[in-house]
């Protein structure tokens, strides 16, 4: 069984050679290159899947594969795999959405005819397939440095794919935006993974000699400060500045608040892709990082409560912008934002399970919606706009009852799935905000934003199926194929379900040990633990820092759950017209201002035309002037006595002899003053 | 069973090229009729190549190391077959080899070929014997031995005014400069009363300071003579343009590393520094000067030349400049002398190879007759792809860009020159070598970038030189990654001369 694990490396690979088949032979494949994509992502999603088996037998697998820079007792470079429990789950993750997404994109790009005739179709296979195998070495990585490299080539994917259409307007912008955006954050990131290097001596995850293993001993004084290089700092103080370094590439990819700003723009891509890049791959991966090195982050109080801020404040800022989006893929976008910023809420207040267990339920139903929406688009000829939608329930049912079990988990209401990972949220940050009073702060800002998120999603709901078509399209939709729907019931069915796996409050209420979650996570019942990457591990070094209370699960549960509920009764009421009106001018001035989405956008235009292309004249100006000038200053110093210094060739051997008796003489002189020889 | 070879065996490289120069002679004056060509040329190559596998074999199995088989001393010490001796050894009969079987395409129906390549094989055995000379008076013979041939081979194209004007400007100041190390050794013998070089360090007694130091600065400029080095270097850009290509890359690469055989050795074992600085004679800094001057000369003239030749001419003045470093970095007992005289012997190797292969490029270019300008070689690539990317290798080698040995070499130069607390030194050789970078551009742009401005047509490409120029260009760049033999053996060459 055991020998499984060393297959895991195919399940990233496929993809890649389905990416270099496509990109060879893209044009004569048929179907313009789809079917090395699905079956490629088929195979890796039955491999992740064995892999998850075989963990479930209880086996690990941490090995360096190969070894790019070798080193005699310096750092090391090197690509390995990593995969115990938290992988393993993610692995099937990404696995699972790629081949849906995969599959749904034959439906929804080559048998759509107004996407077909645009073409450029292996491209689009070719870069989904670098895509998923970018994401699933990330996933596997077993150092920091490797997981930068495929971090940044998902970056470079959904450049690919965000600007898929280029030769519209808008899509090549929104892609540089998306890029630039991120590799801002991935600056610090950079800089993070250089300084664990350069700290630590290694970027391992995981085993004995790992960063986060060492850098816990310090903490805890088993290993001298002196045997690590801090640059002058505290250790704790020194972890914390690396931990939040690395954090900058986390909050650029997770589309956390300041640098969330690209996701919205992002979804000028195909929709297949922004449910891969929404669930799946590219935002996810800022969170699965904090997730992947939470042994780091979890001696460093400060780094962790300002994730848990970052968290919270993004969850509720972006839940007040989806609250008035007109198009169904921008609201989706603001609940993936403030979703992730549950997530991160999570995580920092050390609920390692809770934050993990959203992250794969907001996988799940995240998908679901942007297929959903994918699909209402195909159906009604890319239309976008839900004041032109309407009416849907009836004539597409499939996709309406999916996509209210996906809206019904977004929400969070119970028994759906994103009931369950929120409340552990919520209820973790509540636990811990009890000791802590200031992180009261961000559980509250958290539990405002259910009932924004209640509202939002019912809203988006209810314009988009309920009520009388209001354009043409909607009034007669096109059939869609099972390419579309298949994938559609897989994850609505996972919508619903997928929340029973951790069902903590019933845990505490009945006793019953249901909180396979977390017992998975645990690795207790591992034969081969990897104790450093535990759940039960990374709670007992939480509770060194930040101690948390034991309140009663029943009650805060309760009220998520009434919040929820009353957001989405709310937009129920104002929206079940079969008429609805927008409602936004009752917010008055404050409607106006979340609609330019608190003028983010504009700020961050200001911040580089006002602030940094100033700077950056003056730099050129000196760069021009000064450098430059002496550059070549020097070069036409050089020049200019090259032809001077050449003529003393005169060609007369004569000339040659005094020169050199002269030379001689001078260099006789020289010395013999300096070195007092006469 | 390991046989013991006589003592003398140690000297086969010197042996070989000197006794193949004897049966080319022989060959050519016995036979009645002509003499081929290929048989000229081949049994010339031969001993070269002979003579450069007994080299790197000795080297291979320990001669010249004192933990192995020992330094051989022979004639009273006046000749000694270490391990540094056998490394240039290696380098000059390598580039001897490389000389002659290019020379078999320039030559092609001239006449008197025997001499020429006799003569090559005389000046290669002089060089040789440079090499391992251990007595200042066997450093003449020596020195002499190579120069008269080298004389004679710059003037070889007799009906072609440069290549006979060039020739006696080089012999005019040959002999000039030979008068000044004669007088100079005889000082110093006087002083000494050894000639010896282990003897003459013998006999530094404090006493007449000034006669010792006079006669130091004439061998140094001996030396200056040989390395091309300021103010002694008139005679090079002159004989290097005039002389056959072949012949210039001879005299450029072989001729000038074995005049530095004779630096390191002289100044290193006659000249210790804590004795002589006790006497006020800081050779040390004599050398800086000439360092600084000589690459700073050479680099700048380069810049503005109109021919490729003489431009290659004044880089190969100011790489003198920088192997230069190699004694001029070198401190009292100091701790990074093996590494600052390593990287000079290493240096010199990697320049054996790239500055033979740029000037054999020029050999190709006098053979197809295209001129001798940069803008001559406009567009050559076009026409003669191969030989523009070898001769591009070369020429970044030379700068010292990164794609082969000349980088690594000149970075320990001046690593070593750094750590030795020279900076200064190793800033001024970064500047010339980002000067250099401008005129070895200009060729690899006028090849690569510019527009034939007429359409030559380039008839032949010749085997021999093709092969050797390809060569040189793929050492360089194997050098790269195969640096830790060469660097282990200079070290250990330059630990074993330092004591």
């Amino acid at each position: 069984m055991e020998g499984f694990l060393e297959l895991a490396p195919a399940t990233a690979l496929l993809p890649l050679i389905s990416f270099i088949v496509i990109l060879a032979f893209g044009r004569q494949l048929p179907m313009q290159g789809a079917i090395p994509g699905v079956v490629a992502t088929f195979i890796s999603l039955v491999l992740s899947v064995v892999v998850f088996i075989v963990v479930g037998q209880g086996y690990t697998y941490n090995e360096d594969i190969y070894t790019w820079v070798a080193g005699d007792e310096v750092i090391e470079l090197s690509f390995g795999i990593l995969i115990d429990p938290l992988s393993s789950l993610m692995l099937v993750i990404v696995a699972l959405i790629a081949f849906l997404v995969h599959l749904f994109s034959v439906g929804y790009m080559n048998l759509d005819e107004g996407h077909a005739e645009r073409g450029g179709l292996p491209r689009y296979y070719a870069s989904l397939g670098l895509f998923t195998f970018s994401m699933l070495a990330f996933v596997l990585a077993n150092n920091l440095l490797m997981a930068f490299i495929f971090f940044e080539l998902v970056g470079l994917c959904s450049y690919l794919l965000i600007g898929f259409w280029f030769t519209d307007k808008a899509p090549p912008s929104a892609a540089k935006k998306a890029f630039l955006v991120t590799r801002f954050g991935d600056y610090f990131f950079l800089i993070g993974t250089v300084a664990v290097l350069a700290t630590f001596g290694t970027a391992a995850f995981a085993g004995s000699d790992s960063f986060p293993v060492i850098a816990q001993d310090i903490i805890a004084g088993d290993i001298s400060e002196t045997a690590i290089e801090t640059f002058g700092f505290e250790a704790s103080t020194w972890f914390t500045i690396v931990g939040l370094l690395i954090l900058g590439g986390v909050v650029g990819k997770s589309a956390q608040f300041p640098l969330h700003t690209w996701l919205p723009d992002a979804m000028e891509g195909p929709t297949p892709v922004s449910a891969l890049i929404h669930a799946a791959t590219m935002v996810a991966a800022g969170v699965y990082l904090v997730a992947r090195m939470f042994g780091f982050y979890a001696i460093s109080p400060t780094a962790l409560a300002i994730i848990a801020f970052v968290g919270a404040f993004t969850a509720l800022f972006a839940a007040t912008m989806g609250v008035v989006k007109d198009d169904i893929k921008q609201v989706l976008a603001y609940s993936t934002i403030s979703q992730y910023g549950y997530i991160m809420l999570g995580l920092g207040v050390g609920g390692f399970v809770a934050g993990t267990f959203h992250l794969m339920n907001h996988a799940f139903f995240k998908a679901l919606l942007f297929l959903g929406a994918g699909s209402v688009i195909v159906m009604t000829h890319h239309q976008q706009d839900m004041w032109k939608l309407g009416g849907l329930k009836d004539r597409a049912p499939i996709t309406y009852w999916t996509f209210l079990a996906g809206a019904l988990a977004l929400a969070g209401i119970i028994p759906f799935s994103g009931f369950w990972s929120k409340d552990e949220i919520l209820y973790d940050a509540l636990a811990v905000g009890l000791e802590t009073p200031i992180l009261l702060v961000a559980y509250a800002m958290a539990l405002l934003a259910v009932f924004f998120t209640g509202f939002y999603t019912f809203r988006m709901v209810m314009l988009t199926f309920h009520g009388e078509p209001r354009s043409e399209y909607a009034e007669s939709p096109d059939p869609v194929g099972w390419q579309i729907q298949l994938p559609l019931v897989v994850l609505g069915v996972l919508a619903v379900v997928a929340g029973f796996v951790n069902m903590v409050p019933v845990e505490k209420l009945t006793g019953l040990e249901i909180a396979y979650l977390y017992q998975w996570l645990d690795q207790a019942w591992l034969e081969q633990p990897i104790p450093e990457t535990a759940a039960g591990t990374y709670s007992a070094l939480v509770a060194q820092e930040l101690p948390s209370a034991d309140p009663n699960v029943l009650l805060p549960a309760l009220i998520a759950l009434a919040l929820a509920l009353g957001g989405a009764l709310l937009a129920y009421r104002l929206y079940s017209d079969p008429e609805p009106q927008r409602h936004v001018d009752e917010l008055g001035s404050v409607g106006h201002v979340v609609e330019h989405n608190y003028y983010q956008d504009e700020f961050q235009v200001w911040l580089a035309q006002g602030v940094t292309a100033r700077v950056a004249r003056v730099a050129d100006i000196f760069d021009q002037g000064v450098i430059d000038g002496l550059v070549n200053a020097s070069s036409s110093i050089s020049l200019f006595s090259s032809e001077h210094l050449k003529r003393i060739q005169t060609g007369v051997v004569t000339n040659y002899a005094t020169l050199l008796l002269i030379g001689f003489l001078l260099i006789l002189l020289g010395f013999g003053i300096y070195g007092g020889w006469f | 069973m390991v046989v013991d070879l006589p003592e003398w065996t140690a000297l086969a490289p010197a042996l070989f090229v000197g006794i193949f120069a004897l049966i080319l002679f022989a060959l050519d004056s016995i036979r009645r009729e002509p003499v081929s060509h290929r048989l000229l040329a081949g049994t010339a190559a031969f001993g070269s190549l002979l003579a450069f596998l007994s080299a790197v074999w000795y080297l291979v199995v320990g001669v010249g190391d004192p933990g192995e088989r020992g330094v051989m001393h022979l004639f009273q010490d006046t000749l000694v077959v270490d391990q540094m001796g056998l490394f240039f050894a290696a380098v000059i009969t390598a580039v001897t080899t490389m000389v002659i079987i290019a020379s078999y395409d320039y030559l092609g129906e001239h006449a008197h070929r025997g001499e020429f390549y006799s003569l090559v094989l005389l000046a290669s055995t002089g060089m040789v014997m440079m090499a391992f000379a251990n007595s200042l008076v066997t450093i003449f013979v020596a020195l002499e031995l190579a120069s008269l041939p080298s004389y004679a081979l710059v003037a070889f194209l007799k009906t072609n005014r440069g290549s006979v004007e060039g020739g006696l400007k080089y012999f005019l100041i040959g002999a000039l400069s030979s008068a000044i190390l004669i007088y100079g050794i005889s000082l110093i013998y006087g002083v000494t009363g050894s000639l010896q070089l282990e003897a003459v360090a013998a006999g530094l007694t404090g006493e007449h300071t000034s006669l010792l130091a006079l006669g130091v600065l004439m061998l140094i400029g001996g030396i200056a003579f040989k390395t091309a080095s300021v103010p002694f270097h008139f005679w090079a850009p002159d004989a290097y343009v005039g002389a056959p290509a072949p012949v210039a890359a001879f005299l450029s690469s072989a001729s000038k590393a074995a005049g530095f055989v004779i630096a390191f050795r002289i100044f290193i074992e006659a000249f210790p520094l804590e004795t002589m600085l006790a006497m006020g004679i800081d050779w040390v800094l004599v050398f800086q000067v000439l360092a600084v001057v000589t690459m700073t000369l050479g680099n700048v003239a380069a810049a503005t030349q109109s021919e490729v030749k003489r431009m290659l001419a004044y880089s190969s003045i100011g790489h003198a400049g920088y192997a230069l470093i190699a004694l001029a970095a070198l401190t009292n007992a100091g701790p990074y002398n093996e590494l600052v005289l390593g990287a000079g012997m290493m240096h010199l190797l990697v320049y054996g190879f790239m500055n033979t292969g740029a000037f054999l490029f020029i050999a190709m270019v006098e053979y197809w007759d295209i001129g001798r300008c940069f803008d001559d070689l406009n567009g050559l690539a076009k026409q003669a792809p191969i030989a523009s990317i070898a001769m591009t290798i070369l020429l970044f080698n030379l700068a010292g860009l990164p794609i082969g040995g000349g980088f690594l070499t000149k970075y320990f130069l001046f690593a070593g020159a750094v750590s030795a607390g020279f900076w200064w030194l190793a800033a001024i050789g970064a500047l010339n070598s980002a000067l250099s970078l401008y005129y070895y551009s200009r060729v690899v742009k006028a090849m690569w970038i510019e527009e034939p401005t007429e359409s030559t047509q380039i008839e032949s490409y010749p085997l021999g030189l093709y092969a050797m120029l390809i060569l040189a260009a793929v050492v360089t760049v194997v050098a790269l990654p195969a640096f830790g033999p060469i660097a282990e053996t200079a070290m250990s060459a330059a630990e074993i001369l330092l004591g």
